[in-house]
Formats: C-alpha cells, sequence, structure tokens
C-alpha cells in the first residue's frame, strides 16, 4: 500500500488550478491543506484542466430555472462549427442555456422581459421553426415541444401571476387565450389573435373598472407581460363544483410488506405529515385501505374516536362495507386517524398471510373516490396474486437481451390500463409506491399512474431495517403528500395555424385528439409532444400555447396558461443554430422508450442512432465544407455538439442498453423516468455528473452567496478516477461516493471518521456528521446535490469501494459513458461509428 | 290411575295407559297409542346417578339397565326385557342382592340420570346476530338487553357477535387493536365454503400462492375459533363496547322503501360460523330480528312498500313471490344448524311480520326459541328474553344441548315418530314401525336444543296379530334415553322406562286408560303436523272423523237414537277439547297472519298437557262480590256487568272487567273509603295473573280491558258462541250474557251433531 506521506513533485500541485481568481487561496483558520485534497497521482491520463469558458458556463448554470430565460438576443445569427473528435466533449455546457430565440424586439406588444416561456416550463427542440414541412425533413431535426406546466415553485423563483379579475380573453374562433405576443388593432379596439388572426374584442374591463368606475392602464395586464399566467376561472369552466383533494392510501399489509418495513414507515410518515397535507379550506378528504386476501376499509367517523376496521373478503365482488366515515375529512377525523396511524402496522404485525388483491381492492378504492376523484396512493410490496389484476412472476432471464424483451415490458394484464382508463374519466389518480424484494412487475404496475396523471417510485430491496432506505421512502412520500398539485385538469396545446400535435409522451390519459387529461397533475412532471405540419408557416413568428385547466389544491379553478413565441426560419443553418439539444434529447429519451416498449430495444436504440446519424450527416452534407466525400472529423455546431454523448448516455443508460443483465423491473422503471423527469433531471440521469472531492478547491462544499458552491463536473471517464482519490457521482437518483483503495487514513478519517479505508463499509450509507471540514463541506455537496432540483426523489448515497462489492463497482463504472463497456462502445469509438456510418450515406 | 304423579315421576303422560293387544283392536281405539314425553322434566327428587350406565350387550339392543329387568342376583345376570339377551353384571356389581340393588333397579326409579364420566370439550356457545335496521328505541333497547345477558352467561361460555342491515358483519372479538369485523354483502347467497375462506376459516384462504422464501416460517392460520368466538370472560368488555357503540344501518332508506335488512345471509354466515369451527358443539345462534328480511336469499318481501308482507290468502293463491324460494333457503340453514349440533333462536321485535313463516323450520328443527314480540322495548321480550338464562340451583343454565332421544320398544310395540322441535336421528332398529306420524322412520331423534319444558309427542302403533296369546300380565315396556350436553359441560342420560299393561280389545280396562287431556293434545299436535302440509277444511273432516269414530268406540248409546249418547267421565271433556281446537288459531288461520300462525304452532309443539290445553281451550276465572273466584264456562254466558274475568290463553292473559265493575272503576270508587272490597276485587285478578306471568316462558301478552272496549274481542273470540247475535233470548226474553257476532257454531249445536252423526248406523 503506497504511504500516506506528501511525496509531491513540483508542478503536481493541481489544487490551485481549480481555485476561482480572486478568491482566498489559504486554508481557513490555519488549517494546513490536507495531503489528500493535494492530488495523487492520477491512474492515467492528465488532470482535467478546466478553461475559463467552461467555469463561465458553470457559474451561468447556478441559477437553472430561475432568472435563466431566454431574453431577446438580436445579434446576427452566427453558426459556429466545432469538431467532435479528438476532444473530450465540453459537458460543461449540458448546463447552458438553450439557442437564444431571436424575436424581434417588437414581438410581444409590452416589451415585458417575461413576455416569453421560461424553458423550465416549456421548451421548444427548435427555438426557430422551420417554415415549411420540407425545411424540417430536411434537416431531420426532430420537432416537439418539453412541457413542465406544473414544475414547483422554489424560495426565491418567480410565483406565476395571478389573474384574479376572472376577465378572460380568448380568441373567439381558436379559443386562443390573450397574450403578449397578440397586436392590438383598430385604436386598441380589437385584439388580432397570433394563432389564427381573427379579429377580436378587447373586453372594455381591460380598460375601465365597472366596480370602482375608475380607468385602468391594459398595459399593466399580467396576461399581456406575462408568458406564464394563471387565471381564476369564472363557472363555465367547472362540470361541477370545484372538489376537494382527496389521499386514499392503499396500503399492502401482506407479509411482505410487514416484512421490509414499509408498512411502518408509511404509517409513521403518512402521520408525521398530516400537517404538510394541503388542507387551505379545510376540506381535504382523507382515506385509508390495507389490503392483503382481504380488503380492509377504516371507518374514521366513529363517535368514540376509535377507528372501525372492516374487512371485505368477497374478492370476486368487492363493495362498500358503509355507505360513509370510510373517506373522512381530514381536520374532522384528525385523532381517529392518527390513533389508527399509530396502531397500523401493529394491526398486521404478526400477519402470515401472503396473499394480496390489488385489483379488487382498487376497484373498492374507485367505488369510495369516485364520486369526488382524488388521488388512490398505493403502496405496494408484492405481487398480486389474488382474483383481478392478480400477477405471474414471468421475469424470464432467457429473454432478456433477445429482441422478446419488450414483452416483458409491456403491461402482463388489461386490467389495470383498463381500470386507469375508468380512473382518467372519474378524475381519479393512482400513485404506484412500489417495494419489492422480488420481482414487482413494475412494468404493469406503472401503468395506473401512467393513464391517470399518476407518479411511480420504486424502492427494489427495500428494507426499512435499513435507515437509508427508511429515510429515502419516508422523505419521497412525505415531499409527495405535500405537493399543491392541481386536480381535475385538462391540458391542450395550441398552435399557430400550420402546426398540430401529433404525439404525446408522459402520464395522462389523450381524451379526443389533443386533450390530455389529468385527473392530477403532480409537480415537476413532465410532457413531451411532438410537433407536426398541416400546413406551410407564412407568418414570422409561431406561437405555442399550453393551457391546463385544473382545480388548485387550495378549491380554486383556474387555468395555466403557458405562451412561448419561436421565430420562423427558411435558413437551414438558422435552424440548426436554434437546435436545443437538452431538449431534442428529452423528446428522443421518450419516443425511444415507448419504441423500446412497443416493439424491440434494438430498434429504440437504432432509432437514437440513426437520429444522431441524420442530423451529423444532414450538417456535414449542407453546413460544412466537406459537404460530399468523407470527412476526417465529425462537425457539427456548437450548440448540438453534446447530442452524440447524451445520446450515448441514453444507449447505455439502464432503460435502453442491450444485454442480459438488466431485470425488467429496473428497466421498466428507468423508462417510466425517462418518459416524465423534466430535463433538468433527466439531463444528469442520462449524463450523471461526477465530481473529484479529495483535491476539490477550498471553496468547494462551503457556502457563498448564491449558495454552496459544487466543484466543476467532469467527464465521465474512468481515466479520471485516482487510486487515493474520493469521486462523486451524481445521477438525479443516486449519489455515489466512489473511494480510491489508497486513500489516506485522514481522508477516510475525515470523512467517514474511520481509521482506515479498509474500515470504509461499501453500500448505501449515510454520512457521518463530523467536525472536520472535509466532512462538513461533502456533506453540503451532498445535501445540495439532494435538493437542488425540481423534484421529490430523494437520490440514495452509495459509497462504492474500488476493490469493494463487484457489482457496486460495476454499477458505478456503468455510469462513466465515455468508457468502453463491452460490448457498448466508447465515446471515441461511437463517434468513429457515428462518421463511418455519416461518410456512407448521403444525406 | 293419576295421570299427574306418573307425569310427575316420568315427565310422559299416555293416551292409553293400557294398550289393545292386537293391531286390530288398537286400530278400532281411534286414538293412537302415543306419549306427550318431557324428557328433561324439573324433578326434585331425580335420582341422580355419577356412574356409567349398564347397558345390554345384544349388539342391536343396547337397553339399559332397569326395574323391569328381570335380575339373577346369584348368577349376576340380568335379562333385557327388550331383548331377552342374558347379560353379566359388571365385576363390580358383584355384591349385588335382592335387598343390595343399585338405583337404577328400584322400582320407584323409571327415571334416573346418569352423569356420564365423559364432558364437552367445548363450553356452550352463544353467537348473538343482531339487527341493526331497527329505530333509535328499538335499538337502544335490544342493545340494553344484550349487555344484561352477557352477565348472565356462564363465564366460561364463548360468545359471537354478528350484526346485520344492508350487509352483514362478523366482529373479530379476539382482535385487540380496534373493533374490527367482516363485512358481507347482504345481497349474494355465499356458499359455506365462501363463508369459512372469507372469515379465514379454512387454510385454502391464506394458502400461500408466492413461493415463501426459504428460512421464513410456513404460513400459519390462526384458528377462527380464538378470533370471533371468546370466553365471555375473556372477551366481555370489548363485547359491551361494541354493543354499546353500535350504531343504526348506515345506508340511506327511502320513504317509500323497506330498509335493505339481509337476515338471510345474516344467518347464512351464522351457521356456517359455527359450522366451521365447532361442529358438534353445543351452541346456540341466537337472532334478534326488527323486520322483515328484504334482501338477498331469503328475502320474503321486496324493499317497496307497496309490496304487502305475504298473507294467508296470498299464500294459498299461491300470489307470493318469495315465500318459497326464502323457506327452502332456511330448511336448508335449518338442516345445516341442525346436522351439526347447533340451535337456532328468533326473537322477532317488530309489529308487523319478520317472515317467522319462512324462518320457523331453523327453530323448529334446532329445539330453539322463538319469542314474537312487538318491538325490543316490549316486556314480552325483555323478560323472555332474560328467563331464557334461568339457571338451576346449582347455577347452571336450564337448557342442554345436542340432545338425542332414542326409544326402543318391547316387540309388540312399534315407532311410528315424534312430533316435536326435533329432526330425525335416522335410527333405524327393530323398534320403527312401518306407520308414520309426524317425524317417523327412526327411533331416534336430535334436539340441539332442549330445556326442562321441551315435550315431544311420540307415537307408537301395536303390531301384536289377533290371536297370539298374550301371557296374563303382561306389559308393554318403552325406553327413552335421552343424551345431552348439560350446560355445565357434562354429558347426560336421563333414562325413563315405561311399562303399560296389554289387554284384549274388548276388555273395559282399555277405555278406563283413556287420558282424554292427553288424547287431545296429542290429536292436536297431529292435526296441526298435518296442516302445514294439507288443506285446512281437510284437517277439520279429519278431526271430526275421528272424533265421532271415537265416540261410537267408546259412548255408550242406542243406534239412532242421540238422547241415549252417554260419554263416561274420563272422556266426557274431550269433544269439547275438540270443538275448542277446531276453532283455534292453529287450525283457523286466516284472523292471523303467517307468522303468528306459525309461532303459535310452535309453541303448541314444545308445552306439556297442561299448557296445551290452556291453549286448546283457554281457562277463564271469574271474580264477584260472592265468594271465591271460580272457573267458568268458556262461554259468553259468563261475560256478567258485575263480575271481572281473567282469561288465560297461554299466549295472552287477559282481565276483563264487566260493564258495571268497569263503570265503578273510572269513577274511582276503589279509592273511595268504604269501598275497600271493590278494590281488593279489582286487584285479585292482577294478583293471580302476574303469578301467571312469571311462570310462564315466553311471557304472555297482557291485556286489561273493559266489556265493550275494543281490546274485548280478545277476549270474545275465545267464548263460546252459545249467545249469538242471531241466536236471540229464549222465549224472546233478552238474551244472558254477552252476545258474540259470530256465524261459528256454538258447543252446544256442536254437540248435537256430534250425537246424531255418532249414533247413527250408517257411519
Ligand atoms: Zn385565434
Ligand atoms: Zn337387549
Amino acid at each position: 500500500a503506497p504511504g500516506p506521506g506528501p511525496v509531491l513533485g513540483p508542478g503536481q500541485v493541481q489544487g490551485s488550478q481549480f481555485f476561482v481568481p480572486g478568491e482566498k487561496q489559504a486554508p481557513a483558520f490555519g488549517q494546513p491543506v490536507p495531503a489528500y485534497q493535494q492530488g495523487l497521482q492520477p491512474l492515467a491520463g492528465q488532470p482535467l484542466q478546466p478553461n475559463m469558458n467552461q467555469l463561465a458556463g458553470q457559474m451561468g448554470a447556478m441559477n437553472v430555472g430561475g432568472g435563466g430565460g431566454y431574453g431577446f438576443n438580436n445579434q446576427g445569427p452566427m453558426l459556429s462549427t466545432v469538431a467532435l473528435m479528438g476532444a473530450a466533449p465540453k459537458i460543461l455546457d449540458l448546463d447552458a442555456p438553450p439557442p437564444p430565440i431571436n424575436l424581434p424586439a417588437t414581438a410581444s406588444i409590452t416589451q415585458s422581459p417575461h413576455a416569453n416561456c421560461d424553458p423550465s416550463y416549456k421548451r421548444s427542440t427548435l427555438n426557430a421553426i422551420p417554415a415549411t414541412s420540407q425545411l424540417l425533413t430536411k434537416s431531420r431535426l426532430p420537432f416537439g415541444l418539453v412541457i413542465t406546466p406544473y414544475r414547483s415553485v422554489k424560495e426565491g423563483d418567480d410565483p406565476v401571476p395571478v389573474v384574479t379579475d376572472s376577465i378572460i380573453a380568448r380568441c373567439r374562433r381558436c379559443r386562443t387565450y390573450i397574450n403578449p405576443f397578440v397586436k392590438f388593432v383598430e385604436g386598441g379596439q380589437r385584439w388580432k389573435c397570433n394563432m389564427c388572426y381573427t379579429l377580436n374584442e378587447v373586453p372594455s374591463s381591460f380598460d375601465y373598472d365597472s366596480q370602482t368606475q375608475q380607468p385602468v392602464d391594459r398595459w399593466q395586464r399580467k396576461e399581456l407581460n406575462h408568458a406564464v399566467v394563471e387565471y381564476i376561472a369564472p363557472t363555465e369552466y367547472m362540470v361541477r363544483p370545484p372538489q376537494p383533494l382527496v389521499y386514499l392510501f392503499l396500503i399492502d399489509v401482506s407479509y411482505p410488506a410487514i416484512q421490509c418495513g414499509m408498512v411502518a414507515t408509511a404509517a409513521t410518515t403518512i402521520l408525521e405529515s398530516l400537517d404538510r397535507i394541503p388542507n387551505d379550506e379545510g376540506r381535504t378528504k382523507v382515506g385509508i385501505i390495507t389490503v392483503d386476501s382481504s380488503i380492509h376499509f377504516y371507518n374514521l367517523g366513529a363517535e368514540s374516536g376509535e377507528p372501525q376496521m372492516l374487512v371485505v373478503s368477497d374478492l370476486e365482488d368487492p363493495f362498500l362495507p358503509q355507505p360513509n366515515d370510510l373517506l373522512c375529512n381530514l381536520s374532522d377525523c384528525r385523532s381517529t386517524l392518527e390513533a389508527l396511524l399509530n396502531r397500523l402496522n401493529d394491526m398486521f404485525k404478526d400477519t402470515q398471510n401472503v396473499g394480496n388483491a390489488l385489483g379488487p381492492a382498487l376497484q373498492s378504492a374507485y367505488k369510495l373516490i369516485s364520486p369526488i376523484g382524488g388521488k388512490i396512493l398505493c403502496l405496494q410490496a408484492s405481487l398480486p396474486n389474488l382474483e383481478v389484476g392478480a400477477l405471474k412472476m414471468r421475469e424470464d432471464p432467457k429473454l432478456l437481451g433477445t429482441s422478446k424483451e419488450s414483452t416483458l415490458l409491456q403491461s402482463a394484464s388489461s386490467f389495470y390500463k383498463t381500470f386507469a382508463v375508468d380512473c382518467s374519466k372519474s378524475q381519479v389518480c393512482v400513485d404506484m409506491f412500489l417495494f419489492g424484494s422480488q420481482y414487482t412487475d413494475v412494468a404493469t404496475l406503472s401503468c395506473l399512474p401512467r393513464f391517470t396523471g399518476g407518479s411511480t417510485f420504486f424502492y427494489p430491496a427495500f428494507t426499512a431495517a435499513k435507515s437509508e432506505d427508511a429515510l429515502k421512502f419516508a422523505h419521497e412520500l412525505a415531499e409527495f403528500v405535500s405537493q399543491r398539485i392541481a386536480l381535475e385538469a385538462v391540458m391542450r396545446v395550441r398552435a399557430s395555424k400550420g402546426l398540430k400535435m401529433s404525439a404525446f409522451y408522459g402520464n395522462f390519459f389523450v381524451r379526443s385528439t389533443d386533450l390530455l387529461s389529468l385527473p392530477n397533475v403532480p409537480r415537476d412532471q413532465s410532457y413531451s409532444i411532438e410537433v407536426s405540419y398541416e400546413d406551410n408557416l407564412s407568418i414570422p413568428i409561431v406561437c405555442f400555447q399550453t393551457a391546463l385547466l385544473h382545480t388548485s389544491s387550495s378549491g380554486e379553478r383556474r387555468i395555466r396558461v403557458l405562451t412561448l413565441a419561436v421565430p420562423v426560419t427558411t435558413s437551414l443553418s438558422e435552424l440548426y443554430m436554434s437546435a436545443d439539444q437538452v431538449a431534442i434529447s428529452t423528446l428522443l429519451a421518450c419516443k425511444a422508450v415507448e419504441r423500446g416498449m412497443n416493439s424491440k430495444l434494438d430498434d429504440a436504440r437504432d432509432a437514437l442512432t440513426n437520429k444522431c446519424v441524420d442530423i451529423l450527416g444532414v450538417y456535414k452534407t449542407h453546413m460544412t465544407a466537406s459537404s460530399s466525400g468523407a470527412t476526417p472529423n465529425l462537425q457539427i455546431c456548437d450548440n448540438l455538439k453534446l447530442l452524440p454523448l447524451l445520446t450515448l448516455g441514453m444507449l447505455k443508460h439502464v432503460a435502453l442498453r442491450g444485454g442480459s443483465q438488466i431485470p425488467s423491473d429496473l428497466r421498466s422503471y428507468a423508462m417510466h423516468l425517462f418518459s416524465t423527469l423534466p430535463s433538468q433531471c433527466l439531463i444528469p440521469y442520462i449524463h450523471p455528473k461526477f465530481y473529484s472531492l479529495h483535491n476539490m478547491p477550498e471553496h468547494c462544499g462551503t457556502i457563498a452567496s448564491n449558495g454552496i458552491e459544487m466543484p466543476l463536473a467532469m467527464n465521465l471517464s474512468s481515466e479520471r478516477l485516482e487510486r487515493g482519490g474520493l469521486f462523486m457521482l451524481d445521477d438525479s437518483q443516486n449519489i455515489f461516493l466512489w473511494v480510491g483503495r489508497d486513500a489516506v487514513p485522514q481522508l477516510c478519517m475525515d470523512l467517514f471518521g474511520v481509521p482506515n479505508y479498509e474500515s470504509i463499509r461499501g453500500g448505501k450509507t449515510t454520512l457521518p456528521t463530523l467536525e472536520s471540514d472535509f466532512n462538513q463541506r461533502v456533506n453540503l455537496i451532498v445535501g445540495k446535490t439532494r435538493e437542488m432540483r425540481r423534484t421529490s426523489y430523494y437520490p440514495q448515497l452509495y459509497v462504492i469501494k474500488e476493490d469493494g462489492d463487484p457489482a457496486l463497482r460495476l454499477w458505478f463504472l456503468s455510469h462513466l459513458i465515455e468508457d468502453r463497456a463491452e460490448p457498448i462502445m466508447s465515446y471515441y469509438q461511437y463517434l468513429g461509428h457515428l462518421k463511418d456510418r455519416v461518410n456512407a450515406s448521403s444525406f | 290411575m293419576n295421570f299427574e304423579e306418573i307425569e310427575d315421576q316420568d315427565g310422559i303422560r299416555f293416551s292409553f295407559n293400557a294398550w289393545p293387544a292386537s293391531r286390530l283392536d288398537a286400530t278400532r281405539t281411534v286414538v293412537p297409542i302415543a306419549a306427550l314425553y318431557t324428557p328433561l322434566k324439573e324433578r326434585e327428587d331425580l335420582p341422580l346417578i355419577y356412574y356409567e350406565p349398564v347397558t345390554c350387550k345384544q349388539h342391536t339392543c343396547g337397553a339399559i339397565l332397569n326395574p323391569y329387568c328381570q335380575i339373577d342376583p346369584r348368577g349376576k345376570l340380568w335379562i333385557c326385557p327388550f331383548c331377552l339377551h342374558r347379560n353379566q353384571f359388571p365385576p363390580h356389581y358383584r355384591d349385588i342382592s335382592n335387598t343390595n340393588l343399585p338405583a337404577e333397579l328400584l322400582a320407584k326409579h323409571t327415571t334416573i340420570e346418569y352423569t356420564l364420566a365423559r364432558s364437552a370439550q367445548v363450553p356452550p356457545i352463544f353467537l348473538y346476530v343482531v339487527d341493526t335496521c331497527v329505530d333509535e328505541d328499538d335499538l337502544k333497547a335490544l342493545k340494553d338487553s344484550l349487555v344484561v345477558s352477557l352477565s348472565l352467561l356462564p363465564p366460561h361460555a364463548l360468545v359471537g357477535l354478528i350484526t346485520y342491515g344492508t350487509m352483514t358483519q362478523v366482529h373479530e372479538l379476539g382482535y385487540s387493536e380496534c373493533p374490527k369485523s367482516y363485512v358481507f354483502r347482504g345481497n349474494k347467497d355465499y356458499t359455506c365454503k365462501q363463508i369459512q375462506e372469507m372469515l379465514g376459516l379454512t387454510a385454502l384462504a391464506n394458502r400461500p400462492q408466492q413461493p415463501v422464501r426459504p428460512g421464513q416460517p410456513a404460513p400459519f392460520v390462526p384458528s377462527g375459533n380464538s378470533r370471533f368466538l371468546l370466553p365471555i370472560q375473556q372477551c366481555e368488555y370489548t363485547l359491551s363496547s361494541i354493543l354499546e357503540q353500535l350504531q343504526r344501518d348506515p345506508w340511506p332508506v327511502a320513504t317509500d322503501k323497506r330498509p335493505q335488512r339481509c337476515t338471510g345471509v345474516a344467518m347464512s354466515v351464522a351457521v356456517g360460523l359455527l359450522e366451521a369451527t365447532y361442529q358438534n358443539n353445543g351452541g346456540r345462534v341466537m337472532l334478534f330480528v326488527g323486520g322483515a328480511a328484504t334482501e338477498g336469499p331469503g328475502m320474503v318481501v321486496g324493499t317497496d312498500l307497496k309490496e304487502p308482507l305475504r298473507s294467508h290468502h296470498d299464500i294459498e293463491k299461491e300470489n307470493v313471490k318469495h315465500y318459497k324460494k326464502a323457506s327452502k333457503f332456511y330448511e336448508g340453514l335449518a338442516k345445516r344448524a341442525s346436522t351439526n349440533g347447533h340451535v337456532v333462536d328468533i326473537f322477532a321485535g317488530c309489529l308487523d311480520q319478520v317472515g317467522l313463516l319462512e324462518m320457523k323450520s331453523m327453530v323448529n328443527s334446532t329445539g330453539g326459541i322463538m319469542v314474537l314480540s312487538d318491538s325490543f322495548t316490549t316486556l314480552i321480550f325483555k323478560q323472555s328474553f332474560q328467563k331464557m338464562f334461568e339457571k338451576d340451583t346449582e347455577g347452571h343454565l336450564k337448557m342442554g344441548f345436542n340432545a338425542t332421544l332414542a326409544v326402543q320398544t318391547t316387540k309388540e310395540l312399534k315407532i311410528c315418530g315424534l312430533i316435536g322441535h326435533a329432526v330425525s336421528s335416522n335410527k333405524k332398529t327393530a323398534s320403527v314401525g312401518e306407520t308414520e306420524i309426524g317425524i317417523g322412520n327412526t327411533s331416534a331423534w336430535k334436539m340441539c336444543g332442549v330445556t326442562p319444558k321441551t315435550t315431544n309427542g311420540i307415537y307408537f302403533e301395536v303390531v301384536n296379530q289377533q290371536g297370539q296369546v298374550l301371557q296374563p300380565g303382561s306389559r308393554g315396556l318403552i325406553q327413552f334415553v335421552t343424551h345431552y350436553q348439560h350446560s355445565s359441560g357434562h354429558f347426560k342420560l336421563r333414562v325413563t322406562t315405561v311399562a303399560r299393561s296389554w289387554a284384549e280389545g274388548n276388555n273395559p280396562v282399555i277405555a278406563q286408560s283413556f287420558d282424554q287431556e292427553t288424547a287431545a293434545v296429542l290429536m292436536a299436535r297431529i292435526a296441526v303436523f298435518k296442516a302445514e302440509i294439507d288443506d285446512g277444511p281437510d284437517v277439520l273432516r279429519w278431526l271430526d272423523r275421528m272424533l265421532i269414530r271415537l265416540c261410537q268406540k267408546f259412548a255408550e248409546y242406542r243406534k239412532d237414537e242421540p238422547q241415549s249418547f252417554r260419554l263416561s267421565e274420563n272422556f266426557s271433556i274431550y269433544p269439547q277439547f275438540m270443538f275448542h281446537l277446531r276453532r283455534s288459531q292453529f287450525l283457523q288461520v286466516f284472523n292471523n297472519s303467517p307468522d303468528e300462525t306459525a309461532y303459535n304452532r310452535y309453541v303448541l309443539n314444545r308445552e306439556d298437557v297442561n299448557n296445551s290445553l290452556i291453549m286448546i281451550q283457554p281457562t277463564l276465572m271469574s271474580y264477584g262480590f260472592e265468594g271465591e273466584p271460580q272457573p267458568v264456562l268458556l262461554d259468553s254466558v259468563s261475560v256478567k256487568p258485575d263480575s271481572i274475568l281473567l282469561l288465560d290463553t297461554f299466549f295472552y292473559i287477559l282481565i276483563f272487567h264487566g260493564e258495571t265493575i268497569a263503570a265503578w272503576r273510572k269513577a274511582g270508587y276503589q279509592d273511595q273509603p268504604g269501598y275497600e272490597n271493590f278494590k281488593e276485587l279489582l286487584e285479585a285478578p292482577v294478583v293471580n295473573s302476574q303469578e301467571l306471568l312469571t311462570e310462564r316462558f315466553p311471557i304472555p301478552r297482557y291485556i286489561v280491558c273493559d266489556q265493550n272496549g275494543s281490546q274485548a274481542r280478545f277476549l270474545l273470540s275465545k267464548l263460546n258462541p252459545s249467545t249469538t247475535h242471531v241466536s236471540g233470548g229464549q222465549y224472546g226474553a233478552a238474551p244472558s250474557g254477552q252476545a258474540i257476532f259470530t256465524d261459528d257454531v256454538s258447543l252446544q249445536v256442536f254437540m248435537e251433531h256430534l250425537k246424531k252423526l255418532a249414533v247413527s248406523g250408517t257411519s
């Protein structure tokens, strides 16, 4: 083993190069910089040499989703082509803002800085829209929208402005909501719709308040200044009065569910979250159903304040055992509910019942809440095995890696989809929390959230005995039930004449051709929509308007309107220059998942590579000097330079990777995340953040004015790993700490509080909180990683020892996508492959 | 011969106490040889034996050693009187001698009770099945009664609770975390297997369908016994609090609807629960029902109030939708309950019918208790229900469980059948005869429930052929052996062995041995049994024919001279019993609801001779200023303005104030000084009626009324209409007594007809 001593030659001290100029370099409070932070001999290759551009890029990315909007850029277009091969991909640009939307300053009537839509709510794959479908076809670029209409608003974010006066101006022809991109004509008497160009009367109340009998300034109206705006809807927008929030917990209490500790953790978490469940108006309703081979209802309305358990074992023909009190007002039944949650686990602690009748239980739950609608939170730790909806252990290792693998990714039972469609009609949403020590059939059970606007959470090998497992689940469940969700929602996207929404990806049910039905709209779920042409565009600016009619968790009927305006172009170069590689990858991920499920995984992967080849080929043919003949290097515009890397990331991802090693449950879950994660989480999921911690600059992991300073992300290559180093990798679902085998005792002591490398325990872990500066900084970095994205997922921390558990080690290394990982190519090999394909075809 | 003394000793009364020696002679005596036997009749001096009985070792016999056995003390032998087998006494009888006889051989011990060494493994079970579709007051009263009853149960008794309304709930009393119940749909016909699976009473319900990982314990099925049925001392608190918090059925009921009440499913679940957990252990399902079943299997009427409950007329015209289906359903449950050894009791608390007609088989087949009251708030319900838990001097409930009554006869006599609350045990011994009366083709019957009052009618036939010479003084023997689970848990064996002399057909001793009271009750039971199957008029014709034939056989008369007709004393009131029986509610059903008929007939089939006679011919006492109160004729002539009548029909006790008495009472004379004797007069029948009320089960309805008051109809309907609105007074004088508005014939007219027919040569 190498000695711990600082045997360093000149020039090997690389640490100082990470420091931002001007910041203090001396260790704080006279502490010496520990040797392990001074950069040991790398395993291979050279340490990263970050340039100032990357730094700037990263700094710019610090306020993702905050004020990082598009703004208006009137600079002339400049196509900058970069060569892909021969240099490491500039991964820091993954956090760069999308290409600017170059609208003329007069495009919006108010010229408000908020007139166009923030990409965190809605982004287009193309920030200049081809004027003709021919141009789009020629470009081979995917055309679509990535919409996260109900993204969470964190502290410091601008809230969505609300139009409270019930004056809703809409185009009488195409029903577009008035927005900053309409035009006032005829002396401001009428407005011209920017979708269909119909003239509409301007409501007189825009200028004169009849109640106060005062003139008002129409230019102050929020809907004319903001791309994202919310209206309080009058009764015309209601089929019925806004319904209260309903949380019906459907909890598996069979032997596996009790045994793994799910029930105990769930009960405690729900109990502790009761105050966080949105209940502004005191109307929120809660119910609990538990299920094993029987369905257990709980009367929460008993005068005694004691919950009463009502068991229905008639699974053929499930029914509600009583007409009321099974679903209770949260405030009224609070003490009964607490009493129940306090003893819920004890009620079943001695169970030996391995039956689970999820299907009949769902039917009962549906009967209970369908008159109101609401949320069924389904906590399932065993494979349903009784009556309707019973599932079999169908995992077949022989099928994995073959063309038949997709059958395992499809639903095994028609019950769930049919049931989900019924739920959708009754405004019932089903969320799935899946726990499995064995096969769980995520593919089938995630159907329910998919068609009802729900969410799926998956906890493979869950055991509450492991505090990390319990914590993750508890955190996610608590966050989830505290979300101020929307309910009874429908979403429609309108576009300027000539364009239509042609394919939809995400969790919802498509009612009529383009109306998405969402019984619940959870926070931060993303929907991707492919756009196609009905006609050529003869207009300079195209508009996409998303309207989400919903009931807020405070019981108001509201319409959230997101308006995005994008210029039209006839130029292929402008088109390429405006392409958003992040949005493109998000859309392609959805399409690949759909392909993989409905057809074959091979097809999905081929399609991804083909798309890359096409784009590179078109670019080479039409945008570069080497338009014909073989090119020695691949070239692409700067804004698409990471597309091949992201594509490779997808090909190597659990969701799509080939081979026979990926259990269907894990794959199905990853696919679910592919089609629902907003770009902010999806991109790191495909291309994780990789940091070197042992030698990070001193300010990293400290609190600066704009929050906790993060180290710079590195390329995903094992070349970066050092024998004595500590590395962190974050894919937005998990956080890995890689400890090199030569990690010095001081590092082990400072970070883990153990004397040496041998004493470090690998696997799921919770970092101790120690006095050491290093421990505190790493803890802050881990903490920041867990909260910096808009998501209720709580990434779990794994310690990977270089010579530890081979499975964990392989799992970690599989994220280093620039490496070759048999049989999948390294990044460089992949580029070579793409080049060969490009050179072999004509575009 | 004192029939009542014999009854006191052996609990038995025969129609004839000397038996015609041949089949033909027996046929001519018209009324069959039959007995009313009260197997568990209470007797203070009952010999109690704490050793096992000695039985005949002849393999098909098994008769028990009794005072009629011939013994050979020297040879230590006894001869079985039924099969004539010579049995060795067991070794511990070696000291036997004519002066040292075991109790069972003593002549006075014709009835004896053995307490067997074996005792029941499981204490008696009480499963409450409670209707919650009743109004608040009723539910409150019912809950109170039920809670009180818990304290009346032996502490080790097992209890369970099922409540029902739109649905059926089985309460898991053994669950400590919170009140827990299993719910069944009210409109579904669950099979027994389904019920048991749904309650988790079969291994099948919880059998693993996914592999259990090695090293984990194999799935274990908790015993249903410990979950739903628990010793009262262990669960009294839980059960009381469930009962106290019991709410009315929560499902909404439209104003034009009846509540949805799934009595059928509730009973099906109850029977299934006991079947799965305690087969052949003594127990009872006690149903408290507050209205007609309107849902699911066993429904007797729809929920629509426009649809009336079936009447006798509807049934006669076969204009009934649910009657047959429901009856069949409950008969199925009755069969299962009786097979499993479980009693079903029905306590009805409803002004309207609850479907007793359809449900009666459950009670009748299992020896259960039926109490019909207008509401659970009535004393009839409250006191009858409490009385059910009466205890003997040792503190044990006066109820036996899972009893079998086996009858053995000497070869001249065979068994025709039993009429009472029992089912056949299908025991075909040599004692079984060819003729069937009641439940026949067996020599043993099962009574899941038996009380000291339970009285069965058992019918025999003589099979001796004419001309077979009888030894002088020879006797026929019948042994009744009742094996039952005493509420103390001990199994007991009550043995009654009776002997009666044979007599030649013409021997007057036969007529002299006639017990007209017993005969009337036995004939009444046959008539009611027939009426359940046959048309009413057919039964009446049969009764008339039998009466005429009996008179022809036993009366003295000259042919075709009605005025010469004479009946001896022990036949004299028999025609009168038949007259009243003919017009009783047991056979004239149209003034009653089908439920009342079912109830009345149920009661007749369980009571002893005296009580049955009161039902057939109510007693009437008259209280006046002169002399002691005295029994008077059940006749309209007994109604007098200045007397008080006390009528006892067994079902109700009525105090009737004559016009004058009523007027004085209303004027308040009884409260004035100087009218103490009037006050005493008013009080005397009340005191007497209280005595009757306390000893009777179920508690009779108690009515106080005045002449010409509306309730007076209860009296008038029972009186012989010797003076009717058409008869008028003799010689145009005003009629004496109370005129009764009826077209019925009076006893006098009936007797005239009887005499005429009896003496006519043609019949
Ligand atoms: Zn328009
Ligand atoms: Zn014998």
